[in-house]
């Protein structure tokens, strides 16, 4: 019998092409709409998490604080290869890690200044930056040399300076007297959004040497693991773990370093190290308005949109249910029960939600890769919200999946009123309907 | 003979807005089974009434409707459903038959609704329909894609399929040219004839009367009397 239903449902929708079509269409458009906002909203999340891991952000950082007196504070990580030691033995998800110097520096050339976050790194050691840094011109390996600076375009643009001129570096040391130093910039990287305009590389060496840094100190052991959506459940297991191996833990505060070190860990009443466990998204936290803006207009959308296909669904369904009331009158006649008329009406919305929907999706992903491939490149004006130089699209299959479910169970459940409605018609009423 | 039908002092009044419209008054009438008889009036006169109220299809503003031994009238909306499904065929003026389904569907649809025989029994018995009906070979047709006596023979078929005991008829040879109509009451008789299903069929063409074993007169909602038909030979 269920094949019976399917061949009545899906040829009751081809013959009445026209009308289907409309509103198949509406729930195609809307199904790929939403999909690729979702793709815009996953292109901006893994260009984040791209920047944010290169930049300034292990996956999940073991950072801390040294306070010399209550009120002054450093981003300072103290005998990092005791505490690198017992971090490895309670993450087996690790694949790899990174030791940074962590500062900020006012950058001074000869004809501009700006601020600057800096991470000093021991560039052998930083394979992930390879693969993502692209230079425009430099080179990389350069930066294991003492006294040098890898900027990005922006910042580059800004201090007007290229790979070979000399900026001057300022900076509070951890006792809070100022320090300076002279270093060459020996490459520049493309921008890859917001975090490069602020962030830039040096050799860890000099940074040492600006910050007055002894050997064994160090800003933050950034860990990088096989699977980042593991990153807040190895956070809190560090937490724990180092804990109780003596360290003293910060409780979670879901804020970048830098964030922490100007506004609460000078308020707080303690000297000496404390560690802090972060993930990549605590120290992006700042930026999180981004996203909640564009989850916001998403919902909005999405809402707009589903009171829209069903009210478009409501009326198509009634169209369709009056031009077909005769039929349904005399399929009650010959023994149809109600609750089958209201069931073959209910697949006839599902299979079109079904096949609508699927096709939205299909087309949303067919889009999304022609986009991706067409690298399409941001309004640099763009750029720092959408968080990528390019356009790029990821649709996430199962949200895609999600979506279509969705909207195909809306534009069902929408059907409900409609065909209960039609299946409570009298036969014989129903019989003689004309129109 | 036991009655399949009995309609004892049925009568149905329609309201339009304020305007209350008697379609029948104090009608009552017992069917025998295997009777092959006619409802015969003029237009308005209340047969389709009296049908729809004997096919479950509509219920009575007062009387008694007694179909297959059941008081429809004390019967639950899903129960009617059944009594029709089960005891009822239904031939209407129009064919109504589902536009979308081919030949062989249409007839094995009510069988499908029963949900009592197996797929190869249900072939069996819509071709075995079929054949008798002159369709064999339009199992597969759509229905647009048959003439109106071929539409009307498929129609037949479908009433038969489920065996019912009763199969009501409602003009069935309306929309139909002189020669096809007289085609169909004859394939209504055999089958009446063969399977000794009850037929009560509504008309107003004289011709058609004449193939009836009896005639129900009915004028202005009242039942005016019942008479036998008399055959030559």
């Amino acid at each position: 019998m269920i094949l019976v239903d399917l061949q009545i449902a899906t040829r009751n929708l081809l013959q009445h092409t026209r009308r289907n079509l409309f509103l198949g269409g509406a729930l195609a458009a809307t199904t790929g709409l939403l999909i690729l906002l979702s793709g815009l909203s996953g292109g901006m999340k893994e260009g984040l998490l791209q920047s944010a891991t290169v930049l300034a952000s292990g996956h999940v950082n073991v950072g801390g604080f040294y306070k010399v007196t209550s009120s002054t504070a450093a981003p300072l990580v103290t005998d990092y290869e005791k505490v690198l030691a017992e971090t490895k033995k309670h993450v087996p998800e690790l694949q790899d890690y990174t030791v940074r110097v962590r500062g900020y520096a006012k950058a001074v050339s000869e004809r501009s200044s700006t601020d600057l976050v800096l991470a000093g790194v021991e560039v052998a050691r930083e394979k992930k930056m390879r693969d993502v840094l692209q230079l425009t011109a430099g080179k990389l390996e350069d930066l294991g040399k003492p006294g040098t600076l890898l900027l990005f375009e922006e910042q580059a643009k800004r201090l007007e300076v290229g790979v070979g001129d000399v900026i001057t570096l300022s900076a509070p040391t951890t006792r809070g007297q100022s320090n300076t130093a002279d270093v060459r910039v020996v490459a520049v990287a493309r921008s890859i959004g917001l975090m490069s305009s602020f962030s830039a590389f040096m050799h860890d060496g000099t940074l040492r040497k600006l910050y007055n840094l002894r050997e064994g100190n160090t800003g933050v052991i950034q860990l990088y693991l096989r699977d980042h959506r593991q990153a807040p459940l190895v956070a809190a297991r560090l937490r724990d773990a180092l804990a109780a191996a003596g360290w003293r833990v910060m409780d979670s505060n879901p804020q970048p370093y830098w964030m922490k070190l100007f506004q609460t860990i000078p308020s707080e009443d303690w000297t000496g190290q404390k560690l802090d466990m972060t993930t990549w998204e605590d120290e992006m936290s700042f930026l999180s308005w981004i996203f909640t803006a564009v989850s916001v207009l998403t919902g909005i959308l999405t809402i707009v949109l589903m009171v829209i296909v069903i009210i478009g669904i409501l009326n198509t369904l009634a169209i369709a249910i009056r031009e077909r009331t005769r039929e349904i009158g005399t399929l009650r006649a010959i023994g149809m029960q109600r609750s089958k008329v209201r069931w073959l009406l209910l697949l006839e919305a599902g299979l079109l939600g079904v096949a609508a929907t699927g096709a939205g999706a299909l087309l949303a992903g067919l889009l999304a890769r022609l986009l991706n491939g067409a690298h399409i490149e941001i309004p640099p004006a763009m750029q720092m919200f959408l968080m990528q130089q390019n356009l790029r699209l990821v649709i996430e299959p199962g949200r895609a999946v999600a979506y279509a479910a969705l909207l195909a169970l809306v534009t069902t459940v929408a059907s409900l009123l409609p065909a209960t409605l039609a299946a409570r018609l009298k036969p014989v009423t129903a019989m003689h309907h004309i129109g | 003979m036991s009655a399949i039908v009995s309609v004892t002092n049925v009568s149905k009044i329609y309201k339009l807005g304020k305007t209350e419209v008697p379609a029948l008054r104090g009608v009552s009438l017992e069917i025998d089974q295997g009777e092959f008889l006619s409802v015969a009036g003029p237009s308005g006169s209340g047969k389709t009434t009296l049908l729809n109220l004997v096919g479950c299809v509509d219920t009575p503003t007062s009387g008694s409707v007694v179909v297959d031994g059941k008081d429809t009238t004390a019967l639950s909306e899903r129960a009617l459903t059944s009594l029709r499904l089960d005891s009822i065929g239904f031939i209407f003026q129009s064919f109504n038959l589902v536009a979308v389904l081919s030949v062989f569907q249409n007839v094995e649809f009510p069988l499908l609704l029963q949900g009592r025989l197996g797929k190869k029994e249900r072939a069996d018995r819509v071709n075995g329909l079929l054949e008798a009906v002159g369709l064999g070979d339009h199992a597969r047709h759509r229905p647009s894609e048959l003439s109106g006596g071929q539409r009307q023979r498929v129609a037949v078929a479908r009433a038969l399929v489920g065996r019912p005991k009763l199969v009501l008829a409602d003009e069935p040879t309306a929309n139909l040219d002189s020669q096809t109509g007289a085609n169909i009451i004859d394939l209504m008789r055999d089958m009446n004839r063969k399977d000794g299903t009850t037929f009560l069929f509504s008309t107003h063409d004289q011709k058609v009367l004449s193939h009836a074993n009896a005639v129900i007169r009915i004028a202005d909602g009242q039942l005016l009397g019942r008479e036998t038909v008399a055959r030559a030979g």
